[in-house]
C-alpha cells in the first residue's frame, strides 16, 4: 500500500466511524485533543461516501414515482428560471442536509425537501404559506 | 408497463412526499418562478431521452475509426452525429441546468476495462443516456466500486481476468463519461443498428460488456411505485 493510499484508507475509516458525542462530559473539545486526521475527518461531507466499507446488496431497478418525476422537472426548472445554479442545487441536496437525512431520505426525498427550502430560504414563500398549501393540498384528497 | 400499474392509490393514501410535491410546484407557479408550461415542455423533454443515442455513438465508433477518433477526442461534437445537441437540445436552449457539458468516452481496450461512477452524488450523462438506474444512485454502489471494482463488477455478472485493468471513473459537475467498449467477436459485418442494439445502458455505463443477442441489460428486481409515472 502506498503512503497516499495509506493515508486515503486512515481518513475513510476514521470519517465513516465518527459519532455525535452525545454524553461527554465537555462537548466541543480544547482544540490540542483534537488531533489533524479527526480535524480531516470532521471537515469532510457526508456525500462523499467513495471507498467507505459496505457489504454487498442486490442492484435494483426501480420504478418511478410520479412525484419524483415531477420533483426532478421542478427541480430543473427551477434552474432554469434561475431560481438557484448548480453549486446551490448540488450543496443544498448533498452537503447541507446533514448525514440523517442523507442516508435517511430517498433521493428525490432530499431534492424536494432542498426545493421548497430554496423557496423559503430566498423569501419567494413563507413557512406559514408552504404549510398553508401542504394543508389545502391535502385537503382535495380527503 | 401497463399490467404493471397499479390501481390509483386509495384518496387517503397520499403520502407526504406527494402533499409537498404538489404544494411546492403550485406555489413556484403561482409566483411567477415558473410557468405550467415550462414544466410541462421539460417534462416532455425528459420522455425523449435515453440510451439509444449513446448506443448508437458506440456503433457508429465501431464502424468508423474516424468518427472513433471524434468521439475520444470531443463527445459533446460527436453526439451531434446521433443527434443529440447538448446545449439547445433541452428546452433552456443554453445546455442543462445542471450545467455541465463536457461528455467524455472511455474506450475499452482488450486490457483496459473502464467503469463509471459518482461518488458525490450521482452525476450522470442524462442528454445522451436518460435517467440513471437506481442501483447506480445508491450510496453502496458508489461506496464499493471504487475501493472494490472487480468485486462489484462481478456481481453485476462481469468477472475480469486479473491481466485486464479495471479503471473507475468518476464524474463531477462539469465532466459525464459513456463507455466505448470493445466490439464483441461475432458481430462481423453487422450493420450500425444491429451493433447499437447489443450496447446497452449497463454496458454504457461499464458494469457489462456487450455480447450477440443480448439486447437488454440483465434481469433485476424491480421496485415497484405506489404511484408509477405513466411511461
Amino acid at each position: 500500500m502506498t503512503p497516499e493510499r495509506k493515508k486515503a484508507m486512515q481518513h475513510i475509516n476514521i470519517g465513516c466511524q465518527l459519532q455525535p458525542a452525545l454524553h461527554m462530559p465537555q462537548h466541543a473539545p480544547f482544540p490540542d485533543l483534537i488531533d489533524n486526521a479527526h480535524f480531516r475527518a470532521y471537515t469532510r461531507q457526508v456525500h462523499d461516501v467513495g471507498g467507505e466499507p459496505d457489504v454487498p446488496i442486490e442492484w435494483e431497478e426501480k420504478e418511478e414515482e410520479v412525484w419524483e418525476h415531477n420533483t426532478f422537472i421542478t427541480c430543473e426548472v427551477l434552474a432554469w428560471r434561475g431560481v438557484w445554479n448548480a453549486e446551490e442545487r448540488r450543496r443544498r441536496q448533498n452537503v447541507d442536509v446533514g448525514q440523517t437525512q442523507y442516508l435517511g431520505l430517498s433521493y428525490y426525498g432530499r431534492w424536494l425537501l432542498t426545493a421548497a427550502r430554496i423557496l423559503v430560504d430566498k423569501q419567494y414563500i413563507t413557512n406559514s404559506e408552504l404549510s398553508d398549501k401542504m394543508h389545502e393540498v391535502k385537503k382535495r384528497y380527503e | 408497463m401497463a399490467e404493471k400499474h397499479k390501481a390509483a392509490p386509495m384518496v387517503d393514501e397520499i403520502s407526504d412526499f406527494e402533499i409537498l410535491e404538489i404544494a411546492v410546484r403550485e406555489l413556484a407557479i403561482e409566483k411567477g418562478l415558473f410557468t405550467a408550461e415550462d414544466h410541462q415542455l421539460w417534462s416532455e423533454y425528459m420522455e425523449t431521452v435515453g440510451p439509444l443515442p449513446a448506443a448508437r455513438l458506440v456503433a457508429k465508433a465501431w464502424l468508423d475509426p474516424e468518427f472513433k477518433k471524434l468521439a475520444v477526442t470531443d463527445g459533446v461534437k460527436a453526439s451531434l452525429e446521433v443527434g443529440i445537441n447538448w446545449i439547445t437540445d433541452m428546452p433552456s436552449h443554453f445546455g442543462t441546468p445542471s450545467d455541465y457539458c463536457n461528455l467524455r468516452v472511455m474506450e475499452d481496450t482488450p486490457t483496459l476495462k473502464h467503469v463509471v461512477v459518482c461518488t458525490l452524488c450521482s452525476c450522470y450523462p442524462r442528454p445522451i443516456l436518460g435517467q440513471s438506474p437506481e442501483w447506480y444512485r445508491t450510496p453502496n454502489y458508489r461506496r464499493r466500486i471504487v475501493r472494490w471494482p472487480r468485486q462489484v463488477l462481478s456481481e453485476f455478472g462481469l468477472a475480469l481476468p486479473e491481466e485486464v485493468e479495471v479503471r473507475v471513473e468518476d464524474s463531477n459537475q462539469k465532466s459525464r463519461f459513456i463507455v466505448l467498449p470493445v466490439r464483441p467477436e461475432g458481430t462481423e459485418g453487422w450493420s450500425e443498428d444491429q451493433l447499437a442494439e447489443i450496447v446497452t445502458r449497463d454496458c454504457l455505463i461499464g458494469v457489462a460488456v456487450p455480447k450477440p443477442g443480448k439486447t437488454a441489460n440483465d434481469k433485476r428486481p424491480v421496485h415497484p411505485a405506489i404511484n408509477p409515472v405513466d411511461h
